[in-house]
Formats: C-alpha cells, structure tokens, sequence
C-alpha cells in the first residue's frame, strides 16, 4: 500500500453476556462502524422462518392466513442458518422449497376432544431437524409454574381441529421482520463527565442533593463520608441536558461538563432466542465482511452501459 | 458500476445496487481515513430503489484501486473486531466460571431460604 491509512483498530470488552443478553463496549472506531453492525444485526443476518403453510384441516375461530402469519412469527432456532442456502438459490431441489439443504419441515395435529379449551403451542409443532425447533421459553428460575409453556397459536373447542404442514426457509430481516433474530440492538456514545470541584464546594449539602436528584437517572450521589458529589453510573446518563440545565438555575453554568467521547460505544444487544446473543454480533460481522467483500469483487464487471443511463449523461453535460 | 471520465480516472461515482446506508457510510469512513482521498461522500437517490452513488475523488490514484483498497482496509477492521470479540468471550466465560463456583457454595443455602418463604 502507498500511503498508509490513518485507520485505528478497534478494541472490544464485554460486560454482561447472557444467552440472549449481551452488553460490550466498542472503542477506537467510528460511529458509522457501530451503525453498521447494528443495521447488519437487525436486517441482514439470516434466520429460519416458517414461509410456506400448507392446512389440511382448520375448524378453529382463526381463518387460515391468520394463523399462518402466526406461525411465521414463531422463533426458531437457528444456528443452522448461516450455513443454509436460500431456497431461491437452491440446485438440489427445484426451488420451492422441499429440500433438506434449504429448508425445514414441520406438522402440527391438535384436536380437542375434551369439554375444556385446548391451548395449540409452539410445542405442538414438530420438527423434520432437532437444531430447528421453536425456541423454548422454559424459565428455569422460575417458581411459578412447572409446566412447559409454549407460544399460544389458537385456542380450540370441543370438536375443533388443527391440522397443517409448514416449510420453514432462511431469510433475512430486511424481506420480513420475522426473519429478524434481534430484539432490540442499540448503541449509545460513552460519557465523559467532569465535575468542578471548585466550583462545587461553593454550594451547601441541600444544594448538592438537589442536583443530585435532578437528574432523571441515578448518575450522581452524594458520598456519605466526604459529603462530595461524586459520580456513581456515568452510563446512566440518558444525554438528556437535564442536570445541565438545573446547574445553570442555581446560577452555576460549568458546575459539570459532560462529553460524549466520539469513539466510544456501549452495545446492548437482546436476542429473540434464535441465535445467542454472543453468535449474533459474530454473525454480523461474517455478513458485513461478505457485503463488501461483494463490492470489491464486484467492481471487476466494466458496466456497458456506462456511456447510457442518466448519470453518464449529466457527467457529458447532457 | 462505474461512471466516470475515460481520460481521467481519478475521480470517479460508483453505483452500488441492493445497498443502502449500512455499507456506504462505513465505505464513506474508511475512504476519508485514506490520505490519497480529496473528496469522498455517498447519496441515494430515491429511498424506494436500493442503490447507493459513492462518490471519489483522489490526488491522482484510480478511484477504483482506491476504493478497493478501502474495502479491503474495512474487512481487515471487521476480521480484527471478529477476532477481539472472540478472545474477549473467553476472557468473560473464564473470569465468569471462576465467580460461579464461588457463587455455587452460597446459593445452596440461599435456595433453602427462599423455599422456606
């Protein structure tokens, strides 16, 4: 390479990491880098859905493609996924979608054939392959109850009945929202917050808890030994200017300066269930790495119709 | 896709299609890092169509190579934070396997509190 590039490497550390929970911190990179992971985690990392319905039998109170959107929205697990093909890509079958490199089968058959209502789960459908099935919200701390829940689809009566076949597919976030595998996936800039101590000691103890409890989030306290005001929870603060505002009515504008530090990020990432958390993140940047990887690649076709079209116009001064 | 001029090409727009703000602002980043760049910024012409112009404008290197090259530069960063990510799981699981087993001894007998409630 010629001239070097002023580029950082980033640095990464975790703070909490649950199954379908996971909080790190992102420094040394740009804010569009962060952006472009969280857009890559809600829209472009690809999952298993249930596409296609087939419904032998439907008595129930719910007509046929309600009951299939709901079955679309069930979460499945899909570890599998970045390794499937797209059905639409798929050589070994013919596309529609039977086959076992592109696609996953499941059934489900409930009748209720007792005076009391039957609750049709998630638990109810089973599954052509052991790693795709609905993810199970079991909630092993739990005290309440023992007994597995499942994603309610319908309620039948006596008599009612519920037979159908369901193809599940890969896909992305960005065709349908039940292919999304995040709940929620946000990025906030670090803070920076100074306090002028100098400044601070100029005010009383009623003064300082009076700041101290105009902020909206427990970011400040009020040290019980040294009687200072210290900061307790720094990622606490929302950048809503509140304290800010409350230190210029008491007469006191620079009593605290807060920055956001441009090249710091604090993740938080919710998984649905479908992948964990953790694989979410890695998934991403395996898909961003592709994308521009199809970019750089792709720069190789020389366009023909380059001399047509209407941006080769303008730049002709037509 | 590439318009530019036949003579000059150093500075040059690429049409991108079935992309969006996720690729070219990160593009557009790693392109104003490259001390060869002049000019370099993107747009989308219409929110309904998915295709994105990235403009650039060098001190005299092909936009092309350049453009590459910055690709090419963002990929390595996607391969470095991958590879941190990675080791900084494990850094969490071990320093978390060693606060379990502390944890394992007392939570034998907070267990015994709570069913007695």
């Amino acid at each position: 390479m010629e001239g070097a590039s002023y580029q950082r490497f980033p640095r990464v550390k975790i703070r909490e990491l649950k199954d379908d929970y996971a909080k790190f911190e992102l420094h040394d990179t740009d804010a569009s880098m962060a952006n472009a992971l969280r857009r890559v985690m809600i829209a472009e990392v690809p999952t298993i859905a249930i596409d296609l319905v087939e419904i032998e039998v439907n008595s129930s109170v719910l007509n046929d493609e309600f009951i299939a959107h709901r079955l679309g929205l069930i979460p499945l697990t899909s570890q599998r996924a970045m390794s499937m093909r797209f059905s639409r890509d798929c050589d070994a079958c013919d596309g529609d979608g039977q086959c076992e490199f592109c696609s996953v089968e499941f059934h489900l058959r409930a009748k209720c054939i007792s005076d009391q209502t039957l609750d049709v789960t998630s638990n109810d459908l089973y599954s052509s392959d052991h790693t795709v099935v609905p993810v199970d919200f079991t909630d092993y701390a739990g005290y309440e109850s023992s007994e597995q829940r499942g994603i309610i689809i319908v309620k039948l009566r006596r008599g009612q009945e519920l037979r159908l076949r369901a193809i599940a597919r890969k896909g992305i976030g960005k065709d349908h929202a039940k292919w999304s595998p995040a709940a929620t996936v946000t990025f906030m800039y670090e803070p920076e917050i100074h306090i002028n101590e100098d400044m601070m000691d100029t005010l009383t103890l009623e003064e300082k808890q009076s700041f101290v409890d105009s902020s909206p989030t427990r970011v400040f306290d009020i040290d019980p030994n040294t009687q200072q005001v210290v900061v307790v929870d720094p990622e606490a603060y929302t950048y809503d200017d509140e304290v800010l505002k409350k230190a210029e009515a008491m007469g006191k504008p620079g009593l605290v300066e807060i920055y956001a530090k441009e090249d710091s990020f604090i993740f938080t990432i919710e998984s649905t269930g479908v992948v964990k958390a953790s694989q979410l993140v890695l998934n991403a940047i395996e898909i961003l790495k592709q994308k521009l990887d199809a970019v750089r690649l792709s720069e190789d076709t020389v366009e023909a119709d380059d001399q047509f079209g209407e941006l080769g116009a303008h730049m002709r001064g037509g | 896709m590439e318009h530019g001029s036949f003579t000059d090409n150093s500075a040059a727009t690429f049409s991108l299609t079935d992309e969006d703000h996720t690729i070219a602002n990160a593009v557009r980043f790693t392109l104003n890092q490259d001390p060869r760049v002049t000019f370099c910024g993107y747009s989308i012409p219409h929110p309904s169509e998915a295709r994105v112009n990235i403009r650039v404008q060098t001190t005299g290197d092909p936009a092309r190579e350049v453009l590459k090259d910055a690709c090419q530069n963002l990929m390595l960063m996607c391969r470095h934070v991958r590879s941190t990510f990675d080791k900084a799981i494990e850094d969490f699981k071990a320093s978390n396997a060693v606060k379990a087993m502390k944890i394992d001894s007392l939570d034998s007998s907070g267990d015994d509190s709570e069913e007695s409630e």
